[in-house]
């Protein structure tokens, strides 16, 4: 408690207040984004000089010249910082600042409710037995369906704004049968395989949850896909033995394989620690790839949103790890071409630029090439499935030829490879952002946890 | 938890990762430099200069990626032949 909780309040105020101010960036201008992100900031940094005040006035040097020195440094920050909040109110959305101010009390009031929430006995027994905590999982999820429902942006809007199912199956016959159009409409493409959202889609084309769901449907998949790999896990775990069972066996086997692919690239000094990240990753994107390969299920990775989702999560924790590995200071040396003579001082202004582009390239790669590959895939077995069904079309065949086998065989190699690419990208982007001569593994020695 | 792997037994591995990594980034850095400069050309008004000058800044900052990565595999291996000498 205390310093630490606070430090804890600090890290969760800033990545809540960088998702929020980009998604009210996306949503209701850049101006409010802004004035979000710059009122969590001012905030947080409020926060940082009072606990820095308390420090030394409460410390045991607090009657010392150096302690009263910075006592009177820590005042000026402060009184600069109500400059600037000055500033940025005559600037921003006030409504903005504020918001952004709150978020760290907000995030503290939940920390606390939260660590309250766990010590207690209700939590304790709730939690006891699996089947209750799941059925606790499920009540919130449901709750937050509720919740969303009741949005009108998100779930409230007029049916007639929403997309509708195809009224007609495609001239490729019931083998090929479309899901609904892509949002929008005007795709005159080939349409993927019929999934079970689809189908409850065309079955209640007047329902508004169906619609809903439709709307949400590579979320829907990823959640499903998250849930099954929650449940392998939990049921690999919930009796661990000496001499493992079968499912125990195939698990410590992948992740054990994992664990020496990223330790094997990243050095034994440096690779554990990123060992949960990347592993999960990896296995996340190979089942969401292969999802799709379920008759009635599709692959939340054939969708912009889920694979844009994965790349900048990755473009994220690298920019963290930067931050953490070389310090605030040390990222922006780093940003800048880390200049040390007076030519490279004069070529920031091209470098920073030009590294900000470089590492936005990053995720536009990672989220397009996964994209583009299991859309493709998935494009392609519709193209062959439909090519079979009108072969003997002729005939009146209630089935076609399955051209489209060969190419589900294709698609298992391809989504594994494209989990691995992933995978590997990110691994890599991580070793670039590490610092330098760290990753020889002659200098390991104890991997750091 | 598992043993650390064989030393250098992912060296290939890492390698090819990095090299990897070169192709799409000299393709998608000039991209992601246009559409940025497009982006700001909308927004102040300036078309079409800040486009020409992300394309261009696209184009060091691949090159400057690539250099790094090329660096860094050059150093692995020359680590490796250190470690073989």
């Amino acid at each position: 408690m205390g310093l630490e909780f606070l430090a804890r309040v600090r890290s969760s105020t800033l990545w809540l207040a960088v998702l929020a101010a980009l998604m009210v960036a996306n949503y209701a201008g850049w101006r409010m984004g802004l004035g979000l992100a710059a009122g969590a900031a001012w905030s947080l940094a409020n926060l940082w000089t009072l606990e820095r005040l308390v420090v030394t006035i409460t410390g045991s040097e607090r009657r010392t010249a150096p302690s009263a020195r910075r006592a009177g440094c820590v005042l000026a920050g402060m009184l600069a910082l109500f400059g600037a909040g000055a500033l940025l109110l005559r600037g921003l959305p006030p409504a903005a600042l504020v918001a952004g101010f709150l978020a760290p009390f907000v995030v503290m009031t939940f920390k606390a409710a939260a660590t309250l929430l766990l010590d207690s006995p209700l939590w304790a027994r709730l939690t006891r037995s699996p089947w209750r905590a799941l059925a606790l999982v499920l009540g919130v999820a449901a709750l937050a369906w509720a919740v969303a429902a009741s949005l009108p942006s998100l779930g409230g809007a007029s049916p007639a704004h929403e997309p509708q199912a195809p009224a007609a199956a495609p001239a490729a016959g019931h083998a090929g049968e479309p899901a609904a159009k892509p949002e929008g409409g005007s795709s005159t493409g080939p349409e993927k395989f019929a999934n079970v959202v689809s189908v409850l889609v065309k079955a209640n084309p007047g329902a508004e949850w169906a619609h809903r769901l439709h709307r949400f449907e590579p979320v829907v998949f990823s959640l499903l896909v998250a849930l099954l790999l929650s449940l392998v896990a939990f049921l690999a775990t919930r009796k661990r033995q000496l001499i493992p069972g079968p499912l125990q066996n195939g698990v410590e086997y992948v992740v054990e394989l994992l664990y020496d692919f990223v330790v094997g690239i990243l050095g034994p000094k440096y690779g554990p620690r990123y060992v949960p990240y990347l592993g999960t990753l990896f296995v996340y994107i190979l089942a969401m790839n292969l999802f799709g390969l379920i008759p009635f299920m599709d692959s939340p990775t054939s969708s912009l949103n889920v694979t844009v989702g994965l790349a900048l999560c990755t473009f994220l924790y690298v920019q963290y790890t930067g931050i953490r590995e070389l310090g605030a200071l040390g990222y922006v040396d780093h940003m800048a071409g880390s200049p040390r003579s007076a030519i490279s001082w004069c070529m920031v202004p091209i470098m920073l630029p030009v590294h900000l582009i470089g590492e936005l390239a990053k995720p536009v790669s990672l989220s397009c090439r996964l994209f583009g590959n299991v859309f493709g895939e998935d494009m392609l077995l519709v193209a062959f499935t439909s090519l079979g069904v009108a072969t003997l079309s002729f005939m009146h065949s209630p089935v076609g030829i399955p051209w489209q086998f060969p190419f589900l065989v294709l698609a298992l190699l391809t989504s594994t490879i494209q989990a691995l690419v992933f995978t590997v990208l990110s691994t890599i982007y991580l070793l670039l952002m590490l610092p330098h001569e760290e990753h020889g593994h002659e200098e390991a020695s104890q991997p750091v946890h | 938890m598992a043993k650390p792997p064989e030393e250098d037994a992912y060296a290939a591995l890492r390698s090819s990762g990095l090299l990897l990594a070169i192709p799409t980034l000299l393709i998608v850095s000039p991209l992601a430099g246009f559409f940025l400069g497009v982006w700001l050309d909308r927004w102040l008004h300036t078309r079409p200069w800040l486009s020409i000058v992300g394309l261009a800044l696209g184009f060091v900052a691949a090159g400057r990626e690539t250099w790094l990565i090329y660096r860094r595999t050059l150093e692995a291996e020359e680590r490796q032949k250190k470690k073989e000498k």
